[in-house]
């Protein structure tokens, strides 16, 4: 009730019941009198009714003005205080009282105003606390995400019902053979999607993690010191894991996940049956010569009147076994070092830019000028550069020492399979009894020491290091390092992300998932927050799903806990297999080229299957999207029956008023700007966006589970749009 | 009656001193180059005592060993597993599917000569 009405209403009544009380008396007073009296009053009132009417006037018009005064003095600043502390309790916390009234009145708003302003410095800083607290746990919770998903082993962590809570991008690659950034379309060539909520069945044999878990259970209960779980994966084309399960438990010591650490096999395993079958190979041949070389040479010791023939018969097996083991024994040392090269961790180095540092470190450190007369150009090493570098300014140090000079000329020449380093110098060449001391020489140079012998680390390399004087010029001597080259032409260096510290928090985990239980077929009653949900959106032909039209691409990206993962998206292009029109790729953008070497429907839909099993479907304008997958239903074998949500729905629960509902109109209601506007992602983003902002929206309206969100949604008069 | 030694082995620089060395001690020597050869050659001269190198081309040496054992009018011929195979799990398999010996190459002629020996029983 407005404040001017309640003034009225207050006035009324106090007149009346003023009336009333004047008139009572009046009557009371009227009874009292004789009629002689009561005659004469009505003469005098009579005869004086204007002095009469005046008094009653002005006795309900002072008492009017008093009414007044008693009312916004008293009663009406009371009545705004309430609205007013009503107001700072539970809209606008920063909202203070401003009202006139007594000195009373005036004196409570100023105590209440002073208690508000002492509760929101107190809210203020207690929020800025939480705030604090809350980016220094994200900080470093980025950093840890971060570290994962550096490392180079992949790591997967599950709750026990295996619904994942992390994962890096190296489990990823392994598991998925995807090694780009967004999942879609790498992830659809092995048709396995890894992602948060996502259940590990989908990537590793369910009866396989069941084993592992009864496995580390078993261990658990034994108190074994060990309780993980090992087991080796296969993955297809010809990827082998060996991976960790590593248990995590709860405080009560029980079971609450595990984590999965995979390490990547291939290579080494590879290498270890490569070195077996040469080895194998080896022991064999060897046998087999040697048999025929001992068995030849004893028939002629045994019998030393053999005729000429037969002995020389033998002298030729003896000779050619002989030959032939060791062609063989070459060829097998040559082919050894390429795959079994030293485990000491090497890296592909360019020579030239090695050579160069060393020359700048020799000249400030050592007083010793270096002049690069030749270097064979593209030549690469495999090295460890500290300490090989080291190697080399403690060898310029003791040609400095020894020869006396501090120039030497520098030359790198790549002959064959091995790098020639030189260091040259006007003199004789050092003993080889000299080389070999400096060999067993602890490296230092100034403070820089390491605690390794120079011949350690020229071994390391496989190196070898001589000194001799150079064949046209004796005058001329030299001190050669001989490298192996790098022989493969394939550069095997992995290509290294550079980790950025995400900004908000990244989706690699949510470990809030630990609390979660495992999606229940009972749907209907789950929380909406709670749900795991698909967000698609698709590009067509054009708008008839009945009438021929198809879909040429299909965006879909999944929202768990309330978080939208950008990183766990289905992405595709789709062949449709018939022409385009020129409206329609003015729309989408996608001309008919993009789409000739795309999969087909029959081929892209199982796979979105699969990404949304278990999850409820959102779209905007659902009945659409519907439709264009179900009239796919009979061709591709696949049918959705996983529930469905629209959002343009949903937005007309939450704004009946509005007339419009698409989603550049509710994006801008929303405050979420979209990116790639009808591209089919694009559109699956934004509408994800959408649905999140929506959520709290419903809840308001005490829509709070699935159930009551499709019912909600049933009623609104948008659902009658058929297609 | 001397008794007949088939030889087994695709590698004639081993065929040639262990048939110089079987004929110097007198017995009676044929040579197969591999396993068809080899099964052929068991019917038709019915040896006593087959050495018999394993990997040879075609059908290997286990099969030939598993063949032999197989005929029963055959039971009687001893085999001896001559082969650079030098595990012990090759030659458990090579008893296992009834070898009677299992010379690992290289070996000494004396060796091989004991074993022959030994199988017919031919005391010294």
């Amino acid at each position: 009730m407005r404040a001017g009405n309640q003034f009225w209403w207050f006035a009324l009544i106090s007149i009346a019941v003023t009336l009333a009380i004047i008139s009572s008396i009046s009557i009371f007073f009227w009874r009292q009198l004789t009629p002689d009296a009561q005659s004469l009053l009505i003469d005098i009132i009579k005869d004086d009714f204007g002095y009469v009417f005046a008094v009653v006037f002005l006795i309900i018009a002072g008492l009017g003005f008093a009414l007044d005064g008693i009312f916004h003095t008293y009663i009406l600043p009371v009545i705004k205080l309430k609205e007013e502390v009503s107001i700072i309790n539970s809209a606008n916390p920063a909202h203070r009282i401003q009202i006139e009234g007594n000195r009373d009145v005036l004196g409570l708003a100023a105590g209440i105003n002073e208690s508000a302003n002492r509760y929101q410095t107190l809210h203020r800083e207690v929020e800025q606390r939480i705030a604090d607290a809350n980016a220094e746990i994200d900080a470093d919770k980025n950093i840890l995400a971060a570290f994962v998903a550096e490392l180079p082993e992949g790591v997967i962590i599950c709750n026990v019902d295996g619904q994942i809570l992390l994962y890096n991008r190296q489990a990823k690659t392994l598991l998925t053979g995807d090694h780009g950034n967004g999942a879609g379309e790498a992830a659809s060539e092995s048709g396995k999607f890894i992602g948060l909520g996502r259940s590990i069945f989908g990537l590793i044999d369910r009866n396989l993690i069941l084993h592992v878990l009864d496995e580390m259970v078993g261990k658990l209960k034994r108190k074994d010191a060990d309780a993980c779980a090992y087991f080796a994966l296969v993955e297809e084309p010809s990827r082998s894991l060996r991976v960790e399960a590593v248990p995590v438990l709860n405080p009560r010591g029980q079971l609450h996940g595990f984590i999965l650490i995979l390490f990547d096999i291939t290579r080494r395993l590879e290498s270890s049956t490569r070195t077996s079958s040469m080895f194998q190979s080896l022991v064999q041949r060897s046998r087999a010569s040697l048999a025929s070389i001992r068995s030849a040479i004893e028939a002629i010791l045994e019998y030393p009147e053999m005729q000429t023939d037969q002995l020389q018969r033998f002298r030729n097996i003896i000779h050619k076994e002989a030959v032939d083991l060791g062609c063989f024994l070459d060829k097998k040392a040559n082919e050894f070092p390429d795959h079994l090269r030293t485990h000491w961790p090497l890296v592909r180095t360019g020579a030239k830019g090695f050579l160069e540092t060393i020359r700048q470190k020799a000249e400030s450190r050592l007083g010793v000028r270096l002049d690069m007369i030749h270097c064979d150009p593209d030549t690469a090493v495999k090295i460890d550069t500290y300490s090989l570098q080291l190697a080399l300014l403690f060898l310029l140090a003791q040609l400095q020492r020894i020869t006396g000079q501090s120039a030497f000329n520098c030359e790198l020449r790549k002959k064959e399979r091995l790098v020639h380093l030189y260091f040259i110098w006007e003199g004789r060449p050092l003993r080889e009894a000299m080389l070999h001391q400096l060999e067993e020489q602890v490296l230092s140079v100034g403070d820089e020491r390491i605690p390794m012998q120079l011949k350690t680390v020229i071994g390391h390399h496989e190196a070898e290091l001589w000194s001799h004087s150079r064949r046209h010029d004796t005058d001329q001597a030299y001190i050669r390092l001989v490298l192996p080259s790098v022989v493969d032409t394939i550069q095997t260096i992995r290509g290294h992300h550079i980790t950025l510290l995400p900004e908000s928090r990244p989706e690699f985990y949510d470990f809030d998932l630990f609390h979660q239980p495992g999606q229940i077929p009972e749907l209907e009653d789950c929380l909406l927050t709670e749900l795991t949900y698909t967000v698609f959106d698709t590009e067509t032909t054009g708008l008839n799903p009945t009438g021929g039209d198809e879909i040429i691409s299909l965006g879909a990206v999944r929202i768990v806990n309330g978080q939208l993962l950008g990183d766990d998206v289905f992405d595709q292009l789709v062949n449709p297999q018939r022409s385009l029109s020129r409206d329609s790729i003015r729309i989408h953008g996608i001309q008919e080229d993009m789409l000739i070497d795309q999969p087909t429907i029959e081929t892209v839909l199982p796979l979105f299957h699969r990404f949304a099993e278990g999850t409820i479907l959102v779209a905007h304008n659902a009945a659409f999207d519907m439709r264009m997958l179900q009239v796919k239903e009979g061709p591709t074998g696949v049918r959705f029956i996983n529930p469905v949500l629209d959002t343009m729905l949903l937005s007309a629960i939450v704004h009946p008023a509005q007339e419009s509902h698409n989603v550049e109109d509710i994006a801008l209601r929303m405050g979420i700007s979209i990116i790639g506007r009808h591209t089919a992602l694009g559109d699956a983003m934004a509408t994800g966006e959408i649905f999140l902002k929506l959520l709290p929206l419903l809840a308001k309206q005490g829509i709070q589970t699935l159930k009551d969100a499709i019912l909600a949604a049933e009623k609104t008069y948008l659902a009658r749009k058929k297609y | 009656m001397s008794h007949r030694i088939l030889i087994v082995d695709d590698e004639p620089n081993i065929v040639v001193p262990l048939q110089f060395l079987m004929e110097q001690k007198g017995y009676h020597v044929r040579i197969a180059e591999n396993g068809e050869e080899a099964i052929e050659a068991i019917f038709r001269f019915q040896p006593d005592l087959i050495l018999l190198d394993i990997m040879l081309p075609g059908i290997n040496g286990f099969e030939v060993c598993q063949t032999v054992r197989e005929h029963r009018n055959l039971g009687d011929i001893k085999i001896v597993l001559v082969t650079a195979l030098g595990r012990e799990v090759d030659m458990a398999k090579g008893m296992a599917l009834g070898a009677d010996a299992y010379i690992t190459k290289p070996f000494s002629n004396s060796e091989i000569v004991e074993r022959v020996r030994e199988l017919l029983k031919e005391g010294e």
